[in-house]
């Protein structure tokens, strides 16, 4: 039996030789074209490439295939351009199966001829059975809202709202924090080479132009709550915290308040009451918001100011959105007590140092000017994990840009300081060579260590001295007195990130930033239809980077929900009506609640709400009739692929 | 000469496969004789899948779950190990040793991890020799 | 060619579209299918004779090693047959006019293929037929080609084009063509395209390697730059193997040489390109694994893995057996054997050696590609003293002229990821500015 009038084209790919050099390609048709329903099988150097997809396309048009088996590489590559490859053709995009013979084969089994293409074999055989049982599939359209959920008010949340905003489509920005602008704008008065631009100016230009708009919401000291529904068509609730401020006061409101913590906007140098002032000029909202974590509701501030309001409650609101961007950013890396020095007296990290600058405009250690400040790249960055408990094996890509331009504006600080870089290398890429480039011509002496060597900082009477291994003068340990140390520290995911990863069930590489599908074919998508990453909750990186990540996730937001519509994939939960008796033992079992009972006729059945339904399958091992189905993976097909993979049980 | 253990593998499309992919992306060898059906998540497995998949002359099933990573279900790690409890205890009923089902979480990166596993799922099965039914 | 090309004529339709994009590489390709994606109709320029730019020419790429094809070849299909988009390859882009705001003309001249596209099947039995070998340019000259050829196997569209040039007009193509494709009748057309905005895409030209003369390009036959390297690692690469030129041999023992033209005051470029250490970590990655008892060096200043995934990638080249030594390289000189002899400062030994290689390759730098600037008339776009396209800080893909975009190499130096990113991002700035235009006009 081959199935009512399946005819399947099986093509398979050389990869130019990722896949032909270790599977031989040529076996691999030559066996599946042996078997049933199979009426061709052919090999190409590049199915991906026009001509490969035309190959496939050629024969599903003139009706000689109407099921197609590509064996190619992963199908989180492909998949999708075969499918568009038979629609094209006037085919059925769901009469194919998508076959990885590569980095499920050949690039496992290299050295493994035989073995490879044995599995190619089975992995053929395994589609060819599934395709016997397969029928044509239509696409579930649904309406999507015409709004985008941007969660995080920094730089790539800013930015990634005003692109949506300018192309028409209603933005709603929520920021966890009580005032826009993120790291950002703490960066405050550093340049961002090689624009000699404040990143605050960018920051305060970008609120300036948002604010106002009609088609943009925002809520600041809000968090997202809760997300349902799907790509298109998300309910949202956010949680608004209580400012308890109903609008701005007059004097200076901080001085009344007798509590004090550290000011986390200058990165923790300097203190701060319970009563958040707006950090910055243009900073949005414009009036105070308190701390009430710190707050002991003494209520002196409210005597001074009528606007405060210790009576305000959170607030839920709910929206609902056709797409969803977390720009929820990073933290920087807090090195641990000990680490190069941290804890002893005058050794502060990058962060602090822009803190202070921002702050004090300038850098005080025992309240004198400092005569040498070393900068000690790579601490937490670049670490091997074993032994490095809790540093980091990434590249945290900015830091030494950061640290050649925090060190030249010390320089402009303080003429006369020493600046001694100690690095292992000078990552200062692109443009930003000429940083490097300018330190150097100022005097500043570069002394570069290895990874087995690393620094050591300690206190020898009022001074600090680092002991390094210089590689670059045969690798003498040298003894560097410095006033000041300042350890250049990387990005983690902020908590925010991780907290929003959970919530919206985000994927997070190895290294704990959110996770893209693809860098170069889905490089701001996520594997959740509908929900793109910007910024640096996907990766470490510098401001123009951030702001290209933040338009780029804009566009893909905006194709989504500016067409008004979307489409999903037919792969949701079907109930065969005839085999259900309506125990209900489904419906307990899906998380979603797309399951429910409904008269048919004479008798009750259980019936999938389609745009409820996810796909997952959770239902299926429930039934104790087999009546409940996935469309696209029915028991009958995964059945015969277990029995078809060995060769035998051809003719099930 | 003895024939080497055949393995059936279920994976999920977003979690699980991405991980053994990328077992190969890193060049990281396993044995070929393996079998990979993709499922959207582990919890759909039925048991008699995996008894099937014994019947029909694989020597031992392994489940690359979703685990924590799951996109659909917080408790998919309960929910896919009812299946292979469920099928452990049909082919004990049978005279087949249970460790012969085997399940663990293989994230989307963990290529290395889904190596070691199935390596020592394939020796494992190389020690206890063909099914006896 | 140059003759024809000046006898062009005036083509008289009256073309408009939403924005014209200059540039049919990675850039221009996604900066393209996004535009397209959110309704707007791209006319997408390409001046060589296929779209697919540096990237389809190359290996597999950092930090993933995907093939770049497989990359690279399903964006080329998709810009191809867009219903938004309209491909014009071997077209150059003459003049450009800025009329109003969000109006420009632009005048394009499309180029003879002495090829009608539309029968042209992409046999290549023309190429069978002709008699006349060159250089083939997209192999850096590793290979030859006819002087009717098809660019390459993943060229879209994948149609023969005859270089008129190097042509002797035996017509030997035209009697075997099976379609009746071939035309010698074909004239060069000048179209003028309104257009509402502009994207450049343009992208970058490989640092010459022969300006640096101490390193021997061009005298040396078995000094290569990390281009050609790049072509006999690809999968669409000419002898199916890695051979060093000057004999054929299959080279045990490679040194690369980082920072060839960059981040080199002499070489009248200070910056740093951006991409080179990373494309040569791959690159050693891959010979070790085409050549599996070669030794592969890179002589370096800095390891600049700053990407993400790119540090594990450096440490994973590190433990595959890749020796790097940290030392600039002062002379390199061919010996009659062919071998060739690398003279640096290691600088964690502190003094002055030198080592021999069966072949060395220079990663050369990227320059900008920006010829088109001049063709703009009326506004200047800015650069930089290299000739990069100066953008906005808040805004990385604006240039000085409103209305006009600039995505990937063209802005300077960067990997396929950011390219891609930044791509995109023009785009949907495009995207933004055509929407306030349309407002403004209703």
């Amino acid at each position: 039996m081959t199935g009512g009038g399946v005819r399947i084209g099986v093509y398979v790919c050389h990869c130019g030789g990722n896949i032909s050099d270790t599977v031989d390609v040529k076996r691999v048709v030559e066996e599946v074209g042996k078997e049933p329903g199979v009426v061709t099988a052919v090999d190409f150097p590049f199915m991906c490439s026009e001509a490969g997809q035309k190959l496939v396309e050629d024969d599903v048009r003139s009706g000689r295939v109407n099921a197609v088996v590509v064996a190619a590489c992963s199908p989180r590559l492909h998949e999708a351009t075969f499918r568009a490859a038979i629609s094209r053709a006037g085919g059925n995009p769901y009469m194919y199966y998508h076959v990885d013979i590569r980095e499920e084969c050949s690039w496992a089994h290299e050295g493994d001829r035989e073995g490879a293409t044995e599995k190619a074999i089975r992995h053929v055989r395994m589609a060819v059975a599934y395709l016997r049982r397969a029928e044509p599939l239509s696409k579930i359209k649904a309406a999507s809202e015409r709004s985008v959920l941007v969660i995080g008010g920094g730089l790539a949340g800013l930015r990634a709202a005003l692109d949506l905003a300018e192309a028409g489509v209603r933005v709603y920005l929520v920021e966890r924090s009580p005032f826009l602008g993120g790291n950002a704008a703490r960066l405050g008065a550093l340049k961002v080479f090689p624009y000699g631009r404040p990143a605050i100016d960018i920051v305060r230009s970008l609120i300036g132009k948002l604010v106002g708009r009609r088609e943009v919401t925002i809520f600041t000291n809000a968090e997202v709550e809760a997300v349902s529904g799907y790509i298109g068509n998300f309910d949202v609730r956010i949680k608004v915290w209580p400012r308890y401020f109903k609008g701005k006061c007059a004097g200076d409101l901080a001085r009344v308040c007798p509590k004090r913590a550290r000011d986390e906007f200058y990165f923790g140098v300097a203190e701060r009451t319970a009563i958040l002032l707006p950090p910055f000029e243009g900073a949005y909202p414009d009036i105070p918001a308190i701390d009430i974590n710190l707050c002991d509701r003494c209520g002196l501030c409210a005597k001074a100011c009528p606007s405060v309001d210790l009576s305000q409650e959170p607030q839920t609101v709910s929206v609902r959105v056709g797409a969803i961007i977390a720009a929820t950013g990073f933290r920087p890396y807090a090195p641990r007590n000990g680490e190069c020095g941290r804890g002893l007296p005058g050794v502060i990290t990058l962060h602090e140092l822009v803190g202070a600058l921002n702050k004090f405009g300038g850098i005080r250690v025992d309240g004198r000017a400092p005569e040498s400040a070393v900068f000690i790249y790579c601490v937490g960055s670049r670490q091997r994990r074993a032994g490095g408990e809790g540093a980091n094996e990434y590249c945290s890509r900015y830091c030494c840009i950061a640290a050649l331009d925090a060190a030249l504006h010390l320089r402009e600080l303080l003429p006369g300081v020493r600046i001694y870089h100690v690095a292992r290398d000078i990552r200062s890429y692109g443009v930003n060579e000429l940083l490097y480039e300018a330190a150097g011509r100022l005097g500043d002496v570069f002394v570069k260590y290895s990874e087995e060597a690393p620094p050591r900082v300690e206190r020898q009477g009022d001074k600090l001295v680092v002991r390094v291994r210089d590689v670059l003068t045969e690798s003498v340990e040298l003894e560097i007195p410095a006033d000041l140390v300042v350890l250049v520290t990387g990005m983690e995911p902020s908590d925010g990130t991780a907290a929003i990863a959970e919530r919206l069930k985000l994927q997070r590489g190895p290294d704990g930033f959110l996770q893209e599908v693809h860098p170069k074919l889905k490089p701001v998508e996520t594997a959740l239809g509908g929900i793109f990453i910007a910024g640096t909750a996907q990766a470490p990186r510098g401001v123009a980077e951030t702001l290209a990540s933040a338009s780029a996730a804009a566009a893909r937001a905006a194709s989504l929900v500016l067409r008004g519509y979307v489409e999903l994939e037919p792969f949701v939960a079907y109930v065969d009506a005839s085999k259900c008796n309506a125990c209900e033992a489904c419906i307990s079992e899906c998380p979603y609640g797309a399951i429910e009972i409904v008269r048919a006729g004479s008798r009750e059945v259980a019936s999938v709400n389609e745009a409820l339904c996810k796909g997952c399958g959770a239902c299926i091992p429930a039934c104790p009739n087999s009546a409940i189905q996935l469309r696209g993976l029915t028991s009958a097909q995964i059945e015969d692929m277990i029995r078809s993979a060995l060769g035998h049980g051809r003719s099930a | 000469m003895t024939r080497a253990p055949q393995i059936l593998v279920f994976t999920t499309s977003t979690i699980s496969d991405p991980g053994v992919a990328s077992a190969g992306l890193m060049r990281l060898k396993y044995p070929p004789q393996t079998a990979i059906i993709r499922v959207p998540c582990s919890s759909m497995i039925r048991p008699e899948w995996i008894v099937l998949a014994i019947e029909s002359g694989f020597d031992g099933v392994f489940v690359a779950a979703d685990g924590t990573d799951c996109p659909y279900l917080r408790d998919c790690t309960e929910r896919t190990a009812r299946g292979v409890e469920a099928a452990q205890k049909i082919l004990a009923s049978r005279g087949v040793e249970p460790e012969r089902v085997r399940m663990a979480a293989v994230c989307s990166v963990c290529g290395e991890a889904f190596v070691r596993i199935i390596n020592d799922f394939f020796n494992a099965l190389s020690r206890l020799g063909p099914v006896r039914l | 060619m140059q003759k024809i090309l000046e006898r062009a004529e005036a083509a008289g339709e009256q073309l408009s579209y939403d924005a014209v994009v200059i540039g049919g590489g990675i850039a221009g390709m996604e900066a393209s299918l996004s535009l397209a994606d959110m309704g707007y109709r791209v006319l997408l320029v390409e001046r060589e004779p296929t779209i697919g730019g540096k990237m389809f020419l190359l290996s597999k790429v950092f930090p993933t090693l995907d093939c770049a094809s497989c990359i690279a070849t399903p964006k080329m299909a998709a810009a191809a047959r867009h219903p938004n988009i309209t491909l014009w390859t071997y077209s150059e882009v003459r003049r450009v006019r800025a009329l109003d705001r969000g109006a420009f003309e632009v005048d394009i001249l499309r180029k003879p293929r002495f090829v009608n596209e539309s029968l042209c099947t992409g046999c290549g039995l023309c190429e069978d037929a002709c008699p006349v070998v060159v250089p083939k340019e997209l192999d850096f000259g590793l290979r030859g080609r006819k002087a009717v050829y098809i660019p390459l196997d993943t060229a879209v569209p994948r149609k023969a084009v005859v270089d008129i040039d190097n042509c002797i007009l035996c017509g030997q193509c035209e009697r075997r063509c099976p379609a009746g494709a071939i035309d010698f009748t074909q004239k060069p057309r000048v179209y003028r395209v309104r257009a509402r905005a502009v994207v450049i895409a343009t992208g970058c030209r490989p640092f010459p390697a022969e300006l640096k003369e101490a390193y021997g390009y061009g005298r040396t036959p078995n000094v290569i730059t990390a281009l050609q390297m790049e072509r006999l690692l690809a999968p669409t690469r000419p002898y199916n193997a890695v051979l060093r030129p000057s004999d054929g041999r299959e080279p045990g023992n490679i040194g690369y040489v980082l920072c060839a033209g960059s981040r080199d005051v002499t070489a009248g470029n200070p910056r740093c390109s951006q991409v080179c250490c990373m494309y040569s970590i791959k690159q050693a990655q891959l010979l070790l694994g085409a050549l599996p008892l070669a030794d592969v060096t890179i002589y370096y200043m800095d390891v600049r893995a700053y990407g993400k995934g790119f540090e594990e990638f450096y440490q994973r080249a590190r433990s595959m057996g890749v020796k790097f030594v940290r030392g600039r390289v002062a002379r390199i000189e061919g010996l009659p054997n062919g071998d060739v002899r690398v003279m640096y400062e290691d600088v964690e030994e502190g003094r002055l050696k030198s080592a021999v290689h069966d072949l060395v390759v220079l990663a050369v730098g990227l320059l900008p590609d920006n010829e088109v600037l001049k063709a703009f008339e009326g506004v200047t776009i800015h650069t930089d003293e290299l000739g990069f396209v100066k953008v906005d800080p808040e805004d990385p893909v604006r240039t000085n002229v409103e209305g006009v975009f600039a995505a990937g190499c063209i802005t300077g130096p960067k990997d396929i990821p950011d390219t891609i990113l930044e791509a995109a991002a023009a785009a949907m700035r495009c995207a933004a500015f055509l929407k306030e235009v349309e407002a403004r006009q209703t």
